[in-house]
Protein backbone atom coordinates (compact mmCIF):
# COMPACT_ATOMS: atom_id res chain seq x y z
CA UNK A 1 0.00 0.00 0.00
CA UNK A 2 2.46 2.55 0.61
CA UNK A 3 4.09 1.75 -2.82
CA UNK A 4 0.93 2.16 -4.09
CA UNK A 5 0.84 5.91 -2.76
CA UNK A 6 3.69 6.39 -4.99
CA UNK A 7 2.33 4.78 -8.35
CA UNK A 8 1.99 8.14 -11.37
CA UNK A 9 4.55 10.17 -9.49
CA UNK A 10 8.31 9.91 -9.38
CA UNK A 11 10.79 8.03 -7.55
CA UNK A 12 13.70 7.24 -6.99
CA UNK A 13 15.07 3.79 -6.87
CA UNK A 14 18.44 2.42 -5.45
CA UNK A 15 19.89 -1.31 -6.27
CA UNK A 16 21.92 -3.36 -3.95
CA UNK A 17 25.17 -2.96 -6.73
CA UNK A 18 26.01 1.06 -6.75
CA UNK A 19 23.25 1.31 -9.41
CA UNK A 20 20.02 3.56 -9.28
CA UNK A 21 16.65 4.77 -11.32
CA UNK A 22 14.55 7.41 -11.25
CA UNK A 23 11.49 7.62 -13.15
CA UNK A 24 7.26 7.97 -12.84
CA UNK A 25 6.10 4.72 -11.32
CA UNK A 26 3.88 3.40 -13.59
CA UNK A 27 3.16 -0.14 -11.22
CA UNK A 28 4.55 -2.94 -9.68
CA UNK A 29 4.00 -6.48 -8.57
CA UNK A 30 4.30 -8.56 -5.54
CA UNK A 31 7.57 -9.06 -5.96
CA UNK A 32 8.29 -5.55 -5.97
CA UNK A 33 9.57 -5.31 -9.91
CA UNK A 34 8.50 -1.99 -10.67
CA UNK A 35 7.55 -0.45 -14.10
CA UNK A 36 8.79 3.53 -14.26
CA UNK A 37 8.77 5.58 -17.28
CA UNK A 38 10.82 8.44 -18.31
CA UNK A 39 13.95 6.58 -16.70
CA UNK A 40 17.72 7.89 -15.74
CA UNK A 41 20.05 5.02 -14.80
CA UNK A 42 22.72 6.31 -12.09
CA UNK A 43 25.74 4.28 -11.85
CA UNK A 44 27.68 5.59 -8.56
CA UNK A 45 31.13 3.93 -9.32
CA UNK A 46 32.51 6.33 -11.81
CA UNK A 47 31.23 9.57 -10.36
CA UNK A 48 28.39 10.39 -12.18
CA UNK A 49 27.85 8.31 -15.15
CA UNK A 50 24.34 8.67 -16.67
CA UNK A 51 22.12 6.87 -18.88
CA UNK A 52 18.95 8.25 -20.16
CA UNK A 53 16.56 5.78 -21.09
CA UNK A 54 12.98 6.82 -22.68
CA UNK A 55 9.59 5.28 -22.72
CA UNK A 56 8.98 1.97 -19.96
CA UNK A 57 11.19 0.52 -18.46
CA UNK A 58 10.79 -3.15 -16.16
CA UNK A 59 13.12 -3.06 -13.20
CA UNK A 60 13.71 -6.89 -11.22
CA UNK A 61 12.87 -6.17 -7.92
CA UNK A 62 15.63 -8.68 -7.11
CA UNK A 63 18.12 -6.22 -7.49
CA UNK A 64 15.95 -3.53 -5.64
CA UNK A 65 17.25 -2.28 -2.06
CA UNK A 66 15.50 0.80 -1.29
CA UNK A 67 12.58 3.08 -2.83
CA UNK A 68 12.40 7.21 -1.96
CA UNK A 69 9.37 8.15 -3.22
CA UNK A 70 8.89 12.09 -5.14
CA UNK A 71 12.64 12.45 -5.15
CA UNK A 72 14.75 13.21 -8.50
CA UNK A 73 17.29 11.16 -7.69
CA UNK A 74 21.14 11.31 -7.04
CA UNK A 75 21.02 14.75 -8.39
CA UNK A 76 18.92 16.23 -5.69
CA UNK B 1 -36.25 -30.76 -31.14
CA UNK B 2 -37.58 -27.22 -30.12
CA UNK B 3 -35.85 -25.56 -27.33
CA UNK B 4 -37.48 -22.76 -25.59
CA UNK B 5 -36.45 -23.13 -22.26
CA UNK B 6 -33.34 -20.89 -22.58
CA UNK B 7 -34.45 -17.59 -23.53
CA UNK B 8 -32.30 -15.70 -25.75
CA UNK B 9 -29.40 -13.59 -24.04
CA UNK B 10 -30.62 -9.86 -23.62
CA UNK B 11 -28.53 -7.26 -26.24
CA UNK B 12 -25.84 -6.31 -24.51
CA UNK B 13 -24.72 -2.87 -25.09
CA UNK B 14 -22.64 -2.47 -21.61
CA UNK B 15 -18.35 -1.66 -22.93
CA UNK B 16 -15.93 -3.78 -22.13
CA UNK B 17 -15.10 -4.90 -18.45
CA UNK B 18 -13.00 -2.24 -17.11
CA UNK B 19 -8.84 -2.97 -17.00
CA UNK B 20 -7.88 -4.36 -14.63
CA UNK B 21 -6.45 -2.42 -11.14
CA UNK B 22 -2.98 -1.14 -12.58
CA UNK B 23 -1.20 -2.69 -9.16
CA UNK B 24 -2.63 -6.60 -10.13
CA UNK B 25 -1.16 -5.86 -13.84
CA UNK B 26 1.48 -3.22 -14.52
CA UNK B 27 4.56 -5.44 -14.90
CA UNK B 28 2.24 -8.03 -16.70
CA UNK B 29 0.75 -5.44 -18.94
CA UNK B 30 3.81 -4.29 -19.71
CA UNK B 31 5.49 -7.64 -20.71
CA UNK B 32 2.45 -8.06 -22.92
CA UNK B 33 2.74 -4.57 -24.65
CA UNK B 34 6.39 -4.82 -25.30
CA UNK B 35 6.65 -8.32 -27.20
CA UNK B 36 7.48 -7.82 -30.97
CA UNK B 37 9.45 -4.50 -29.96
CA UNK B 38 12.75 -3.78 -29.98
CA UNK B 39 14.09 -3.93 -26.23
CA UNK B 40 17.07 -3.69 -24.09
CA UNK B 41 18.15 -5.78 -21.63
CA UNK B 42 20.55 -4.94 -19.35
CA UNK B 43 21.80 -8.01 -16.77
CA UNK B 44 23.38 -7.32 -13.89
CA UNK B 45 27.16 -7.95 -15.33
CA UNK B 46 26.18 -4.67 -17.33
CA UNK B 47 25.93 -5.91 -20.75
CA UNK B 48 23.20 -4.99 -23.08
CA UNK B 49 21.53 -6.98 -25.47
CA UNK B 50 19.31 -5.18 -28.05
CA UNK B 51 17.11 -6.94 -30.11
CA UNK B 52 13.65 -7.37 -30.77
CA UNK B 53 11.63 -9.35 -27.93
CA UNK B 54 10.31 -12.70 -29.47
CA UNK B 55 9.30 -13.96 -25.89
CA UNK B 56 9.36 -14.05 -22.52
CA UNK B 57 7.81 -15.61 -19.31
CA UNK B 58 7.56 -14.61 -15.62
CA UNK B 59 10.96 -15.53 -14.89
CA UNK B 60 11.77 -12.94 -16.90
CA UNK B 61 13.62 -15.35 -19.47
CA UNK B 62 13.80 -13.62 -22.52
CA UNK B 63 13.80 -14.77 -26.42
CA UNK B 64 15.52 -11.60 -28.42
CA UNK B 65 15.99 -11.90 -32.44
CA UNK B 66 18.26 -9.43 -34.19
CA UNK B 67 20.30 -9.26 -30.87
CA UNK B 68 23.18 -7.08 -30.34
CA UNK B 69 25.67 -7.56 -27.19
CA UNK B 70 26.89 -4.17 -25.96
CA UNK B 71 29.72 -4.07 -23.86
CA UNK B 72 31.25 -0.64 -22.59
CA UNK B 73 28.91 0.90 -25.54
CA UNK B 74 30.60 -1.23 -27.83
CA UNK B 75 29.11 -3.91 -30.13
CA UNK B 76 30.57 -6.80 -29.92
CA UNK B 77 28.71 -9.99 -31.21
CA UNK B 78 25.51 -10.49 -33.07
CA UNK B 79 23.04 -13.27 -32.52
CA UNK B 80 19.90 -14.17 -35.19
CA UNK B 81 18.10 -15.83 -31.62
CA UNK B 82 19.05 -15.24 -28.08
CA UNK B 83 17.94 -16.90 -24.87
CA UNK B 84 18.37 -14.95 -21.93
CA UNK B 85 17.85 -16.70 -18.37
CA UNK B 86 15.61 -14.26 -16.00
CA UNK B 87 17.43 -14.54 -13.00
CA UNK B 88 20.80 -12.72 -14.88
CA UNK B 89 17.97 -9.50 -15.88
CA UNK B 90 18.54 -6.24 -13.94
CA UNK B 91 15.80 -4.60 -16.64
CA UNK B 92 14.15 -4.79 -19.88
CA UNK B 93 13.46 -1.21 -21.29
CA UNK B 94 11.23 -0.65 -24.57
CA UNK B 95 13.61 1.09 -27.08
CA UNK B 96 10.85 1.92 -29.30
CA UNK B 97 7.48 3.48 -28.15
CA UNK B 98 4.99 1.44 -26.94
Amino acid sequence: ELIDRCIGSKIWVIMKNDREFTGTLLGFDDFVNMVLEDVTEFETTPQGKKTTKLNQTLLNGNNICMLIPGSDGPDQ
Amino acid sequence: MDDDSTPPPPANDAPAPPPPALNSGSPTDFLKGVVGKRVVVRLTSGVDYRGVLSCLDGYMNIALEQTEEHVNGRVINRYGDAFIRGNNVLYISAAEAI
